[in-house]
Protein backbone atom coordinates (compact mmCIF):
# COMPACT_ATOMS: atom_id res chain seq x y z
CA UNK A 1 0.00 0.00 0.00
CA UNK A 2 1.29 3.54 -0.74
CA UNK A 3 2.80 5.31 2.21
CA UNK A 4 2.52 9.01 1.33
CA UNK A 5 -0.50 11.13 0.48
CA UNK A 6 0.27 11.69 -3.19
CA UNK A 7 0.91 8.03 -3.86
CA UNK A 8 -2.23 7.11 -1.94
CA UNK A 9 -4.21 9.63 -3.92
CA UNK A 10 -2.94 8.28 -7.20
CA UNK A 11 -3.54 4.74 -6.08
CA UNK A 12 -7.17 5.45 -5.25
CA UNK A 13 -7.58 7.36 -8.50
CA UNK A 14 -6.28 4.42 -10.51
CA UNK A 15 -8.51 2.06 -8.56
CA UNK A 16 -11.55 4.23 -9.33
CA UNK A 17 -10.65 4.39 -13.01
CA UNK A 18 -10.27 0.64 -13.11
CA UNK A 19 -13.55 0.23 -11.26
CA UNK A 20 -15.33 2.48 -13.70
CA UNK A 21 -13.91 0.69 -16.69
CA UNK A 22 -14.73 -2.64 -15.09
CA UNK A 23 -18.30 -1.55 -14.51
CA UNK A 24 -18.52 -0.33 -18.06
CA UNK A 25 -17.06 -3.50 -19.46
CA UNK A 26 -19.25 -5.76 -17.36
CA UNK A 27 -22.33 -3.72 -18.30
CA UNK A 28 -21.63 -4.23 -21.97
CA UNK A 29 -20.44 -7.80 -21.70
CA UNK A 30 -22.94 -9.40 -19.40
CA UNK A 31 -26.48 -10.38 -20.27
CA UNK A 32 -29.33 -8.11 -19.33
CA UNK A 33 -30.16 -10.45 -16.46
CA UNK A 34 -26.62 -10.26 -15.07
CA UNK A 35 -25.77 -8.98 -11.60
CA UNK A 36 -24.64 -5.49 -12.62
CA UNK A 37 -27.79 -4.94 -14.62
CA UNK A 38 -29.80 -6.27 -11.72
CA UNK A 39 -28.11 -3.84 -9.35
CA UNK A 40 -28.75 -1.01 -11.77
CA UNK A 41 -32.40 -1.97 -12.15
CA UNK A 42 -32.78 -2.23 -8.40
CA UNK A 43 -31.23 1.20 -8.00
CA UNK A 44 -33.44 2.62 -10.68
CA UNK A 45 -36.51 1.17 -9.00
CA UNK A 46 -35.44 2.86 -5.77
CA UNK A 47 -34.98 6.18 -7.53
CA UNK A 48 -38.16 5.82 -9.60
CA UNK A 49 -40.52 6.93 -6.80
CA UNK A 50 -38.29 9.91 -6.18
CA UNK A 51 -38.51 10.83 -9.82
CA UNK A 52 -42.26 10.29 -9.79
CA UNK A 53 -42.64 12.52 -6.76
CA UNK A 54 -40.36 15.00 -8.42
CA UNK A 55 -42.59 15.03 -11.45
CA UNK A 56 -45.69 15.54 -9.31
CA UNK A 57 -44.09 18.27 -7.23
CA UNK A 58 -42.62 19.99 -10.23
CA UNK A 59 -45.75 19.75 -12.37
CA UNK A 60 -47.56 22.84 -11.04
CA UNK A 61 -44.34 24.84 -11.19
CA UNK A 62 -43.69 23.63 -14.71
CA UNK A 63 -47.26 24.41 -15.66
CA UNK A 64 -46.89 27.86 -14.14
CA UNK A 65 -43.61 28.39 -15.94
CA UNK A 66 -45.14 27.21 -19.21
CA UNK A 67 -48.12 29.46 -18.62
CA UNK A 68 -45.89 32.49 -18.11
CA UNK A 69 -43.75 31.45 -21.05
CA UNK A 70 -46.81 31.09 -23.29
CA UNK A 71 -48.24 34.33 -21.97
CA UNK A 72 -44.98 36.15 -22.63
CA UNK A 73 -44.75 34.58 -26.06
CA UNK A 74 -48.33 35.57 -26.83
CA UNK A 75 -47.62 39.07 -25.56
CA UNK A 76 -44.57 39.37 -27.80
CA UNK A 77 -46.53 37.97 -30.72
CA UNK A 78 -49.36 40.41 -30.10
CA UNK A 79 -46.87 43.29 -30.02
CA UNK A 80 -45.31 42.11 -33.26
CA UNK A 81 -48.70 41.71 -34.92
CA UNK A 82 -49.74 45.14 -33.65
CA UNK A 83 -46.63 46.64 -35.26
CA UNK A 84 -47.36 44.81 -38.49
CA UNK A 85 -50.96 45.98 -38.34
CA UNK A 86 -49.88 49.59 -37.88
CA UNK A 87 -47.46 49.26 -40.79
CA UNK A 88 -50.13 47.72 -42.99
CA UNK A 89 -52.62 50.38 -41.93
CA UNK A 90 -50.09 53.03 -42.90
CA UNK A 91 -49.57 51.36 -46.25
CA UNK A 92 -53.34 51.04 -46.76
CA UNK A 93 -53.78 54.73 -46.00
CA UNK A 94 -51.03 55.58 -48.47
CA UNK A 95 -52.69 53.41 -51.10
CA UNK A 96 -56.06 55.02 -50.43
CA UNK A 97 -54.44 58.42 -50.77
CA UNK A 98 -52.88 57.36 -54.03
CA UNK A 99 -56.23 56.10 -55.32
CA UNK A 100 -57.95 59.32 -54.28
CA UNK A 101 -55.23 61.37 -55.94
CA UNK A 102 -55.54 59.25 -59.05
CA UNK A 103 -59.29 59.86 -59.11
CA UNK A 104 -58.83 63.58 -58.70
CA UNK A 105 -56.22 63.73 -61.42
CA UNK A 106 -58.43 61.60 -63.61
CA UNK A 107 -61.19 64.15 -63.03
CA UNK A 108 -58.87 66.93 -64.11
CA UNK A 109 -57.97 64.97 -67.21
CA UNK A 110 -61.69 64.53 -67.95
CA UNK A 111 -62.15 68.26 -67.65
CA UNK A 112 -59.27 68.83 -70.01
CA UNK A 113 -60.30 66.23 -72.55
CA UNK A 114 -64.07 66.76 -72.55
CA UNK A 115 -64.13 70.51 -72.25
CA UNK A 116 -64.19 72.88 -75.22
CA UNK A 117 -61.56 75.53 -74.73
CA UNK A 118 -60.17 78.20 -76.98
CA UNK A 119 -57.48 77.10 -79.38
CA UNK A 120 -54.01 77.25 -77.89
CA UNK A 121 -55.20 76.71 -74.34
CA UNK A 122 -52.59 75.05 -72.18
CA UNK A 123 -53.12 73.28 -68.91
CA UNK A 124 -51.06 73.06 -65.77
CA UNK A 125 -51.93 71.00 -62.71
CA UNK A 126 -51.10 72.50 -59.35
CA UNK A 127 -51.30 71.40 -55.76
CA UNK A 128 -53.24 73.44 -53.26
CA UNK A 129 -50.71 74.50 -50.63
CA UNK A 130 -52.82 76.82 -48.51
CA UNK A 131 -56.39 77.88 -47.99
CA UNK A 132 -58.01 81.04 -46.75
CA UNK A 133 -58.10 81.04 -42.99
CA UNK A 134 -61.54 82.66 -42.64
CA UNK A 135 -64.86 82.90 -44.36
CA UNK A 136 -64.39 86.57 -45.12
CA UNK A 137 -62.65 85.56 -48.27
CA UNK A 138 -62.41 82.25 -50.05
CA UNK A 139 -59.22 81.48 -51.85
CA UNK A 140 -56.54 78.87 -52.21
CA UNK A 141 -52.84 79.16 -52.80
CA UNK A 142 -51.37 76.88 -55.46
CA UNK A 143 -47.78 75.86 -56.11
CA UNK A 144 -47.57 77.15 -59.67
CA UNK A 145 -46.72 80.70 -60.68
CA UNK A 146 -45.39 82.80 -63.49
CA UNK A 147 -42.54 80.34 -63.97
CA UNK A 148 -45.18 77.86 -65.13
CA UNK A 149 -47.04 80.30 -67.31
CA UNK A 150 -49.66 81.22 -64.73
CA UNK A 151 -50.85 84.80 -64.75
CA UNK A 152 -53.68 86.74 -63.19
CA UNK A 153 -57.14 86.38 -64.62
CA UNK A 154 -56.78 82.75 -65.70
CA UNK A 155 -59.62 80.37 -64.92
CA UNK A 156 -59.00 77.43 -62.66
CA UNK A 157 -60.90 74.17 -62.62
CA UNK A 158 -60.73 71.32 -60.18
CA UNK A 159 -61.86 67.84 -59.34
CA UNK A 160 -62.81 66.51 -55.95
CA UNK A 161 -64.05 63.07 -54.99
CA UNK A 162 -67.83 63.06 -55.19
CA UNK A 163 -70.29 60.47 -56.34
CA UNK A 164 -73.62 60.63 -58.06
CA UNK A 165 -73.80 63.07 -60.91
CA UNK A 166 -71.72 62.52 -64.02
CA UNK A 167 -70.05 65.82 -63.61
CA UNK A 168 -69.96 65.64 -59.85
CA UNK A 169 -66.68 66.72 -58.41
CA UNK A 170 -65.43 68.33 -61.59
CA UNK A 171 -65.95 71.94 -62.36
CA UNK A 172 -65.01 75.56 -62.06
CA UNK A 173 -62.94 76.55 -59.07
CA UNK A 174 -62.25 80.22 -59.64
CA UNK A 175 -59.69 82.52 -61.15
CA UNK A 176 -56.11 83.54 -60.47
CA UNK A 177 -56.03 86.90 -58.72
CA UNK A 178 -52.42 87.18 -57.62
CA UNK A 179 -49.32 85.47 -58.81
CA UNK A 180 -45.65 85.14 -57.91
CA UNK A 181 -42.93 83.22 -59.67
CA UNK A 182 -43.80 79.97 -57.95
CA UNK A 183 -47.25 80.44 -56.40
CA UNK A 184 -50.60 81.86 -57.29
CA UNK A 185 -53.66 82.89 -55.35
CA UNK A 186 -56.95 81.62 -56.72
CA UNK A 187 -60.18 83.35 -55.80
CA UNK A 188 -62.86 80.68 -55.46
CA UNK A 189 -66.27 81.12 -57.04
CA UNK A 190 -67.82 80.90 -53.57
CA UNK A 191 -65.92 84.04 -52.53
CA UNK A 192 -68.33 86.89 -51.76
CA UNK A 193 -66.62 89.06 -54.41
CA UNK A 194 -66.83 86.42 -57.12
CA UNK A 195 -69.21 86.75 -60.04
CA UNK A 196 -69.29 84.34 -62.96
CA UNK A 197 -71.36 84.73 -66.09
CA UNK A 198 -73.34 81.51 -66.34
CA UNK A 199 -76.16 79.81 -68.14
CA UNK A 200 -78.48 76.96 -67.36
CA UNK A 201 -78.26 74.03 -69.70
CA UNK A 202 -81.63 73.00 -71.05
CA UNK A 203 -83.37 76.35 -71.15
CA UNK A 204 -80.46 78.65 -71.97
CA UNK A 205 -81.36 81.00 -69.15
CA UNK A 206 -78.48 83.27 -68.35
CA UNK A 207 -77.39 84.99 -65.19
CA UNK A 208 -74.54 85.51 -62.81
CA UNK A 209 -73.35 82.99 -60.27
CA UNK A 210 -72.24 84.75 -57.11
CA UNK A 211 -70.50 83.62 -53.97
CA UNK A 212 -71.24 84.67 -50.43
CA UNK A 213 -69.59 84.84 -47.05
CA UNK A 214 -71.54 81.77 -46.00
CA UNK A 215 -69.95 79.85 -48.87
CA UNK A 216 -73.24 79.33 -50.69
CA UNK A 217 -73.61 79.93 -54.41
CA UNK A 218 -76.56 81.69 -55.94
CA UNK A 219 -77.48 82.43 -59.53
CA UNK A 220 -78.93 85.89 -59.99
CA UNK A 221 -80.42 87.86 -62.83
CA UNK A 222 -82.48 85.00 -64.25
CA UNK A 223 -85.78 86.30 -65.53
CA UNK A 224 -88.83 85.13 -63.57
CA UNK A 225 -90.72 84.07 -66.67
CA UNK A 226 -88.14 81.46 -67.56
CA UNK A 227 -88.92 78.04 -66.17
CA UNK A 228 -86.02 76.62 -64.18
CA UNK A 229 -86.16 73.13 -62.84
CA UNK A 230 -83.95 71.78 -60.08
CA UNK A 231 -81.08 69.50 -61.06
CA UNK A 232 -80.35 71.42 -64.23
CA UNK A 233 -76.70 71.94 -64.89
CA UNK A 234 -75.20 75.40 -64.76
CA UNK A 235 -72.13 76.16 -66.86
CA UNK A 236 -70.14 79.24 -67.70
CA UNK A 237 -71.67 81.30 -70.48
CA UNK A 238 -68.40 82.52 -71.94
CA UNK A 239 -69.27 86.17 -71.66
CA UNK A 240 -66.58 88.30 -70.21
CA UNK A 241 -62.83 88.12 -70.50
CA UNK A 242 -62.08 85.41 -67.95
CA UNK A 243 -64.08 82.22 -68.20
CA UNK A 244 -64.48 80.32 -71.47
CA UNK A 245 -67.90 78.88 -72.18
CA UNK A 246 -69.30 75.57 -70.99
CA UNK A 247 -67.17 74.98 -67.92
CA UNK A 248 -69.45 73.18 -65.45
CA UNK A 249 -70.20 75.09 -62.27
CA UNK A 250 -72.89 73.15 -60.51
CA UNK A 251 -76.56 72.22 -60.51
CA UNK A 252 -79.72 74.05 -59.59
CA UNK A 253 -80.40 73.12 -56.00
CA UNK A 254 -83.60 75.13 -55.50
CA UNK A 255 -85.58 77.86 -57.22
CA UNK A 256 -87.42 80.65 -55.45
CA UNK A 257 -89.31 83.78 -56.34
CA UNK A 258 -90.22 86.89 -54.38
CA UNK A 259 -92.79 89.51 -55.32
CA UNK A 260 -90.36 92.33 -54.78
CA UNK A 261 -87.67 90.71 -56.93
CA UNK A 262 -87.92 90.68 -60.69
CA UNK A 263 -85.44 87.80 -60.87
CA UNK A 264 -85.57 84.25 -59.66
CA UNK A 265 -83.63 83.24 -56.59
CA UNK A 266 -81.66 80.16 -57.60
CA UNK A 267 -79.46 78.32 -55.19
CA UNK A 268 -76.61 76.50 -56.83
CA UNK A 269 -74.80 73.45 -55.59
CA UNK A 270 -71.24 73.55 -56.87
CA UNK A 271 -69.78 70.47 -58.44
CA UNK A 272 -66.52 71.02 -56.67
CA UNK A 273 -66.34 70.38 -52.94
CA UNK A 274 -64.15 73.31 -51.94
CA UNK A 275 -63.51 71.89 -48.48
CA UNK A 276 -61.43 69.02 -49.84
CA UNK A 277 -59.78 70.68 -52.80
CA UNK A 278 -56.23 69.36 -53.16
CA UNK A 279 -55.33 69.69 -56.83
CA UNK A 280 -56.49 72.16 -59.44
CA UNK A 281 -55.84 72.76 -63.08
CA UNK A 282 -55.10 76.22 -64.40
CA UNK A 283 -56.37 76.88 -67.90
CA UNK A 284 -53.59 78.87 -69.48
CA UNK A 285 -55.53 80.65 -72.16
CA UNK A 286 -53.67 82.24 -75.04
CA UNK A 287 -52.91 85.85 -74.34
CA UNK A 288 -55.02 88.29 -76.30
CA UNK A 289 -53.30 90.54 -78.76
CA UNK A 290 -53.00 94.09 -77.40
CA UNK B 1 -11.64 3.20 10.35
CA UNK B 2 -11.29 6.51 12.20
CA UNK B 3 -14.26 8.73 13.04
CA UNK B 4 -12.90 11.43 10.74
CA UNK B 5 -12.80 9.06 7.81
CA UNK B 6 -16.34 7.89 8.58
CA UNK B 7 -17.50 11.49 8.73
CA UNK B 8 -15.96 12.15 5.33
CA UNK B 9 -17.71 9.12 3.86
CA UNK B 10 -20.91 10.35 5.46
CA UNK B 11 -20.48 13.72 3.80
CA UNK B 12 -19.91 12.07 0.44
CA UNK B 13 -23.07 10.01 0.88
CA UNK B 14 -25.02 13.07 2.04
CA UNK B 15 -23.87 15.12 -0.92
CA UNK B 16 -24.71 12.34 -3.34
CA UNK B 17 -28.19 12.04 -1.85
CA UNK B 18 -28.62 15.79 -2.09
CA UNK B 19 -27.42 15.67 -5.68
CA UNK B 20 -29.83 12.89 -6.58
CA UNK B 21 -32.74 14.63 -4.91
CA UNK B 22 -32.09 18.04 -6.42
CA UNK B 23 -31.22 16.69 -9.85
CA UNK B 24 -34.30 14.50 -10.13
CA UNK B 25 -36.70 16.81 -8.33
CA UNK B 26 -35.73 20.19 -9.71
CA UNK B 27 -32.72 20.58 -11.93
CA UNK B 28 -33.57 18.02 -14.59
CA UNK B 29 -36.98 19.67 -15.01
CA UNK B 30 -35.70 23.16 -15.61
CA UNK B 31 -34.50 23.67 -19.15
CA UNK B 32 -32.44 26.75 -19.96
CA UNK B 33 -31.35 27.35 -23.55
CA UNK B 34 -32.62 23.86 -24.29
CA UNK B 35 -30.32 22.11 -21.81
CA UNK B 36 -30.45 21.16 -18.16
CA UNK B 37 -27.67 21.60 -15.63
CA UNK B 38 -25.72 18.56 -14.43
CA UNK B 39 -25.75 18.82 -10.65
CA UNK B 40 -23.73 15.61 -10.24
CA UNK B 41 -20.87 17.19 -12.14
CA UNK B 42 -21.36 20.50 -10.34
CA UNK B 43 -21.06 18.86 -6.95
CA UNK B 44 -18.09 16.82 -8.11
CA UNK B 45 -16.33 20.05 -9.09
CA UNK B 46 -17.27 21.73 -5.80
CA UNK B 47 -16.02 18.74 -3.82
CA UNK B 48 -12.78 18.65 -5.75
CA UNK B 49 -12.17 22.36 -5.31
CA UNK B 50 -12.88 22.36 -1.60
CA UNK B 51 -11.31 19.05 -0.60
CA UNK B 52 -8.82 18.07 -3.23
CA UNK B 53 -8.36 15.52 -6.00
CA UNK B 54 -8.89 12.34 -4.01
CA UNK B 55 -12.13 13.49 -2.49
CA UNK B 56 -13.20 14.84 -5.89
CA UNK B 57 -12.44 11.54 -7.59
CA UNK B 58 -14.25 9.48 -4.94
CA UNK B 59 -17.25 11.76 -5.00
CA UNK B 60 -17.18 11.75 -8.80
CA UNK B 61 -17.21 7.97 -8.85
CA UNK B 62 -20.11 7.74 -6.42
CA UNK B 63 -22.06 10.48 -8.17
CA UNK B 64 -21.35 8.93 -11.56
CA UNK B 65 -22.59 5.50 -10.52
CA UNK B 66 -25.76 7.01 -9.08
CA UNK B 67 -26.23 9.14 -12.21
CA UNK B 68 -25.82 6.10 -14.43
CA UNK B 69 -28.43 4.29 -12.37
CA UNK B 70 -30.80 7.26 -12.32
CA UNK B 71 -30.49 7.86 -16.05
CA UNK B 72 -30.51 4.13 -16.89
CA UNK B 73 -27.31 4.40 -18.81
CA UNK B 74 -24.46 1.88 -19.06
CA UNK B 75 -23.02 1.69 -15.58
CA UNK B 76 -19.55 3.20 -15.36
CA UNK B 77 -19.73 5.84 -18.12
CA UNK B 78 -20.45 8.85 -15.99
CA UNK B 79 -18.51 7.30 -13.11
CA UNK B 80 -15.39 7.25 -15.28
CA UNK B 81 -15.95 10.77 -16.58
CA UNK B 82 -16.68 12.26 -13.16
CA UNK B 83 -13.68 10.51 -11.60
CA UNK B 84 -11.47 12.10 -14.23
CA UNK B 85 -13.09 15.51 -13.78
CA UNK B 86 -12.94 15.38 -9.99
CA UNK B 87 -9.32 14.40 -9.99
CA UNK B 88 -8.38 16.93 -12.63
CA UNK B 89 -10.10 19.86 -10.90
CA UNK B 90 -8.72 18.86 -7.49
CA UNK B 91 -5.22 18.60 -8.90
CA UNK B 92 -5.53 22.01 -10.55
CA UNK B 93 -6.59 23.61 -7.28
CA UNK B 94 -3.64 21.99 -5.55
CA UNK B 95 -1.24 23.08 -8.23
CA UNK B 96 -2.41 26.68 -8.71
CA UNK B 97 -4.31 27.32 -5.49
CA UNK B 98 -6.96 29.14 -7.53
CA UNK B 99 -9.96 29.13 -5.27
CA UNK B 100 -11.64 32.45 -5.98
CA UNK B 101 -15.07 32.50 -7.60
CA UNK B 102 -13.75 33.20 -11.08
CA UNK B 103 -11.51 30.18 -10.67
CA UNK B 104 -14.52 28.12 -9.64
CA UNK B 105 -16.43 29.36 -12.66
CA UNK B 106 -13.60 28.59 -15.07
CA UNK B 107 -12.87 25.18 -13.63
CA UNK B 108 -16.54 24.25 -13.70
CA UNK B 109 -16.76 25.40 -17.31
CA UNK B 110 -13.66 23.40 -18.30
CA UNK B 111 -14.89 20.32 -16.44
CA UNK B 112 -18.34 20.54 -17.98
CA UNK B 113 -16.92 21.06 -21.46
CA UNK B 114 -14.50 18.13 -21.18
CA UNK B 115 -17.10 15.90 -19.54
CA UNK B 116 -19.54 16.54 -22.34
CA UNK B 117 -16.90 15.97 -24.97
CA UNK B 118 -16.04 12.66 -23.34
CA UNK B 119 -19.68 11.71 -23.04
CA UNK B 120 -20.28 12.79 -26.63
CA UNK B 121 -17.36 10.61 -27.71
CA UNK B 122 -18.92 7.69 -25.88
CA UNK B 123 -22.26 8.36 -27.52
CA UNK B 124 -20.57 8.69 -30.88
CA UNK B 125 -18.93 5.30 -30.43
CA UNK B 126 -21.97 3.46 -29.16
CA UNK B 127 -25.14 5.37 -29.89
CA UNK B 128 -26.76 7.74 -32.31
CA UNK B 129 -24.38 9.97 -34.20
CA UNK B 130 -24.79 13.70 -34.45
CA UNK B 131 -22.82 16.44 -36.15
CA UNK B 132 -19.98 17.70 -34.01
CA UNK B 133 -20.56 21.40 -34.52
CA UNK B 134 -24.30 21.02 -34.20
CA UNK B 135 -23.93 19.32 -30.83
CA UNK B 136 -21.30 21.85 -29.83
CA UNK B 137 -23.69 24.71 -30.45
CA UNK B 138 -26.89 23.15 -29.16
CA UNK B 139 -25.66 21.05 -26.26
CA UNK B 140 -22.04 21.36 -25.22
CA UNK B 141 -21.57 25.13 -25.08
CA UNK B 142 -24.96 26.00 -23.53
CA UNK B 143 -24.54 23.35 -20.85
CA UNK B 144 -20.97 24.44 -20.23
CA UNK B 145 -22.19 27.95 -19.49
CA UNK B 146 -25.14 26.73 -17.45
CA UNK B 147 -23.04 24.33 -15.35
CA UNK B 148 -20.46 27.01 -14.71
CA UNK B 149 -23.15 29.50 -13.69
CA UNK B 150 -24.78 26.95 -11.38
CA UNK B 151 -21.52 25.86 -9.79
CA UNK B 152 -20.59 29.23 -8.35
CA UNK B 153 -23.70 29.74 -6.17
CA UNK B 154 -23.77 26.05 -5.22
CA UNK B 155 -20.15 26.33 -4.15
CA UNK B 156 -20.82 29.43 -2.06
CA UNK B 157 -23.97 27.93 -0.55
CA UNK B 158 -22.35 24.65 0.45
CA UNK B 159 -19.47 26.48 2.09
CA UNK B 160 -21.88 28.72 3.99
CA UNK B 161 -23.80 25.65 5.11
CA UNK B 162 -20.50 23.97 6.05
CA UNK B 163 -21.35 20.94 3.96
CA UNK B 164 -17.94 21.33 2.35
CA UNK B 165 -15.00 23.05 4.01
CA UNK B 166 -13.91 26.55 3.09
CA UNK B 167 -11.15 26.74 0.50
CA UNK B 168 -7.70 26.17 1.91
CA UNK B 169 -5.51 27.99 -0.55
CA UNK B 170 -2.49 28.06 1.71
CA UNK B 171 -2.48 24.37 2.40
CA UNK B 172 -3.32 23.63 -1.21
CA UNK B 173 -0.43 25.75 -2.39
CA UNK B 174 1.83 23.98 0.07
CA UNK B 175 0.82 20.63 -1.39
CA UNK B 176 -0.70 19.29 1.80
CA UNK B 177 -4.23 18.84 0.74
CA UNK B 178 -6.95 17.90 3.17
CA UNK B 179 -7.40 14.35 1.97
Amino acid sequence: MPRNNVAWRRFIFVILIIASLALLTVTFREASSGPVHSIQQAGASILAPLQTWGAKIAEPFQDGYQWFKTLWSAHRRAERLEEELQTLKGEAIKLEETVEEYKRLQGLLDLRDKGVYPDGTDFTVADVIAKSPSRWSSWVLIDKGTADGVRTGLPVVGATPMTGETLAGKGLVGKVTEVTATTAKVQLIIDSDSAVNAKIQGNRAEGIVEGSISGDLTMDYVERDIAVDPKLVIVTSGYGPIYPADIPIGIVASVGEEDVNIYKEIEVQAFVDFRVLEEVMVLILPEEEP
Amino acid sequence: MSRGRLAEIGRVVLLVVIAVALQTLIVSRVSVLGVTADLFLTLTVVSAISRGPLYGAVFGFAAGVVADIAYMEPLGVRALIYVLMGYMVGSLVHRFATVNLWGVFLMAACASFLAQLAYGLFQYATGPRAGFFGMLATQVLPETVLDALITVPVYVLLIRLRVVPAPQAETAAAGTGPE
